[in-house]
């Protein structure tokens, strides 16, 4: 039974902050100018600035941490990875403006500022994205999130699939763990050699497997015959509607907008950081 | 006057099942009848009410012979989003059948309505409704998973009959319950079957059945073995027991009675019945 109920409350972040009565629809356009902006210009200290705003409104609305372990993740071994093979000689073609010297087994090789700025602008744009993306579906309650969805035209399947999804792993998570337990129960040894635990695991995966198989068959029926694909117009009982929080937010955006669209012109696509062009940079 | 269900001759095989797993069902059901399917595990019960609102073949396909009426929908050329509006599907596990989609008890119940497009001042007047029947009222801002049992499955109740349907339809709703849990419910299904709701219910639980149900249909591996009028199906107390199937207590204390020790007693299904006429019995023997 709570397995049902912690899945339910994983997924949107129960607290009641401005960020989440913000309506879904703000929110989601926040992440869409969020990462259209970080790609109209090539600057990693401003997709800092914008990622550190994201932060501050996800920990406002206590959902920082699920973001920071995302970007933890993805972001950080990405940038550990690209920014070395990119500034070093390694065959970035528009590497030229040596910023630097590293010494490596005995030799030094120039660090470039192109193969540098790309290795470090890309992870951090798609940073922003993740985060802009997850403080959406995270401070937007589910019903919500479906109302938010379905005003902007999204098929109804669509909808059902990404909230299915959000539900899906924490599920998965629990189903294991029962799993788990009733094998250890049975004798599976999960303290043994790192192979032999490999090897027992398939005692977990493969029930999960069919388990997980079985659920969402289950529940494809139930839905089938409460009406889920209906030829209808479904009705949605939470009207989405724009609250003053919501105009003040939106507001803010555009001024930030104006402003960028004047930096752009009058200073350029790389304000803070003055980074060479680079193709697809 | 018109049946409400139809079923002629009605056999069907799952895509994996080796054999048939109902062969020529036929039966009927008016507008205001209880019919109750009983019979072993495995006789098909099952599939034969999944056969009542298309998920049987539309959702596992299959072999199908035969023809199923409902509400004057052939069910073989009618979609399951058309017969949901008409046979309300209530299923034995209640944790299945919550949509996953609402974080309250109250938006479990809106969420069959809002699929059906029902317009959005009248969701909340039938949502009320519905919980105030099953007796969740002050429970609507719960999470359907922080429910008892017997709550969950009078919530799945109440999401069905949110939509008013024609029919409903019961697949075994206590055979996950408690005790509580199946008094809880049983006690919804009597009270809609003495108001006149159609209803189709697979159950487990003879005694209860012989409460409220008007015919009885006994299935053994597919088939048809007794249909009539409860009183009389759940009488023949040895083509019960030969099917696996225990007919209510005082039932069978009457047979045993009479092909004991030849003592006559007019055969009781419940136990108000039973009281009544072994009482008379009693009363009789001691000459008073």
């Amino acid at each position: 039974m709570p397995i049902g109920a912690s899945l339910l409350k994983k997924t949107a972040v129960e607290a009641d902050t401005f960020v989440q009565r913000l309506d879904g629809r703000v929110k989601f356009l926040y992440f869409i100018w969020a990462s259209v902006l970080v790609y109209v210009f090539y600057d990693p200290v401003l997709n800092l600035v914008l990622l550190a705003a994201t932060l501050l409104l996800a920990a406002h609305a206590k959902a920082a941490k699920p973001i920071l372990i995302t970007l933890l993740v993805i972001i950080v071994p990405w940038i550990l990875f690209a920014v070395p093979i990119l500034s070093l000689p390694l065959g970035f073609p528009w590497n030229k403006t040596v910023i630097g010297y590293i010494e490596l087994f005995g030799r030094k090789y120039p660090v470039y500022l192109e193969g540098f700025g790309w290795g470090l602008t890309w992870p951090l744009r798609i940073a922003v994205a993740i985060a802009s993306a997850l403080l959406f579906f995270l401070t937007t309650n589910q019903a919500k999130l479906a109302a938010t969805l379905f005003k902007l035209k999204f098929p109804f399947k669509v909808i059902y699939a990404v909230i299915a999804t959000l539900q899906f792993i924490p599920l998965l998570a629990a189903e294991a763990e029962t799993i788990i337990q009733a094998q250890t129960a049975r004798g599976l040894r999960t303290e043994a050699s790192v192979l032999q635990r490999i090897r027992n695991y398939l005692a977990v995966i493969i029930p999960l497997t069919l388990s997980s198989l079985n659920k969402v068959q289950v529940r494809a029926i139930a839905l089938e015959s409460r009406g889920f694909s209906a030829p209808v117009r479904k009705t949605l009982i939470y009207e989405a509607r724009l609250s003053a929080a919501d105009y003040l937010f939106l507001g803010g955006m555009l001024l930030a907008t104006l402003l960028l669209a004047w930096v752009y012109v009058n200073i350029g696509y790389s304000p803070i950081s003055k980074l060479p062009w680079v193709w697809a940079g | 006057m018109e049946p409400v269900i139809r079923v002629e001759n009605l056999t069907y095989a799952y895509p994996t099942s080796r054999d048939f797993v109902l062969r020529n069902v036929s039966f009927e059901v008016h507008r205001g009848e209880v019919l109750a399917v009983i019979g072993p595990n495995g006789a098909g019960k099952s599939t034969l009410l999944k056969a009542l609102n298309g998920l049987v073949p539309h959702f596992y396909g299959g072999k199908y012979g035969g023809r199923v009426v409902v509400a004057g929908y052939e069910v073989l050329k009618t979609p399951i989003s058309v017969l949901s509006t008409k046979v309300g599907f209530v299923f034995q596990d209640p944790e299945d059948q919550m949509s996953g989609l609402a974080l309250t008890v109250w938006e479990e119940v809106a969420f069959g309505l809002m699929m059906l497009g029902f317009p959005r001042e009248e969701i909340p007047k039938r949502v009320e409704e519905a919980l105030s029947y099953v007796g969740l009222k002050g429970l609507e801002a719960r999470s359907p998973f922080e429910l008892s049992g017997g709550q969950m499955q009078r919530l799945a109740i109440a999401t069905v009959l949110a939509l008013k349907p024609e029919i409903l339809v019961l697949d075994e709703p206590t055979a996950q319950l408690d005790p509580l849990g199946k008094f809880e419910v049983l006690s919804v299904v009597k009270r809609l079957a003495d108001e006149g709701a159609t209803i189709v219910i697979a159950e487990h639980e003879i005694e209860e059945i012989a409460y409220f149900a008007d015919k009885i249909l006994l299935l053994d591996r597919g088939q048809v073995v007794a249909y009539g009028p409860a009183r009389e199906v759940l009488a023949s107390v040895e083509e019960l027991k030969s099917r696996g199937v225990d007919p209510p207590s005082v039932t069978e204390l009457a047979y045993l009675l009479s092909r004991d020790l030849g003592v006559k007693v007019p055969a009781p299904i419940t136990l108000e019945e039973g009281v009544e006429s072994f009482s008379k019995l009693l009363g009789g023997a001691g000459g008073a």
